[in-house]
């Protein structure tokens, strides 16, 4: 049955690619019990997987097992996604926009996943606390719960 | 529930060789269809048409997978082109600046229709 809100689910993500199915089936819950629409909520999808998957292959450059922390809390205006690991500093808000290149000449991969995310939520705010990278975004729309 | 999974499966059509792919591409699973993409190319399939009409959504690793495919096509002297990119999946494209990137036709049956002249 769906709950209130707002309503928070926390997930701890081992630093291994694999565990990235772990928050995409979370977040399809989520999208069931509480209706969200479908547009925001594929945005969602591909936001968390771009940003924890980032923070899996390159907050650890020296391996060994780590785990990131993953807050979504469905709020009636929006759903909120923090991602908070203790891996090297960085802003991911601070990198640079891929250059556009004309038409017939294909970029490099890379960097386009943070700027794709960037046009994909309405509020992004990164902050370093006590040695963890804190990032938080948040996506607008209406989520309508219903009463139980 | 949404469909999660993955899907790749091949059709041909005359010298076509047809992927329609379906679910979603992401960090998970895009390294996937990169081996089927290649495996493809190997074998020695001279055009290959993506079909992205019932993919969900993709990710940045998909796009890296089609970046990389795109050139080994090239190496292979072979033909790599998208078809039916449509709605979020098409705004995906736009967002990552990749719209350009690649041969992205219309329908399916447009790009056989195309693709088969050639």
């Amino acid at each position: 049955m769906p709950g209130l809100l707002p309503h928070t689910t926390d997930l701890a993500i081992r630093n291994d690619v694999a565990e990235l199915a772990i928050l995409r089936g979370a977040l399809d819950r989520l999208g069931e019990e509480f209706r969200i629409p479908s547009e925001p909520l594929l945005q969602l999808q591909v936001v968390l997987d771009e940003m924890v998957s980032n923070v899996i292959k390159y907050a650890w450059p020296d391996g060994g097992a780590h785990e990131a922390r993953v807050r979504i809390t469905v709020r009636v205006d929006g759903i909120e996604v923090e991602i908070v690991d203790d891996g090297r500093m960085y802003d991911p808000l601070l990198a640079p926009v891929p250059e556009r290149l004309p038409a017939g000449r294909r970029p490099k991969p890379g960097g386009v996943g943070i700027h794709m995310v960037k046009q994909l939520v309405d509020e992004c705010a990164y902050a370093r606390i006590d040695g963890h990278n804190h990032l938080k975004l948040t996506k607008r729309c209406a989520v309508v719960a219903v009463d139980r | 529930m949404v469909e999660s999974a993955l899907k790749v499966a091949e059709t041909r059509s005359g010298q076509v060789c047809i992927v329609a792919v379906s679910g979603r591409i992401d960090s998970t699973n895009a390294n996937d269809l990169l081996t089927r993409l290649n495996t493809l190319l190997s074998s020695g399939e001279k055009i290959l048409l993506v079909d992205f009409k019932e993919v969900l959504y993709l990710t940045s690793a998909a796009f890296r997978v089609l970046l990389v495919a795109t050139d080994e096509a090239e190496r292979n002297a072979a033909r790599f082109v998208l078809c039916s990119v449509l709605g979020q999946v098409r705004d995906l494209f736009e967002m990552g600046g990749l719209l350009d990137a690649f041969t992205i036709l219309g329908s399916r049956e447009e790009a056989v229709a195309k693709l088969g002249l050639a």
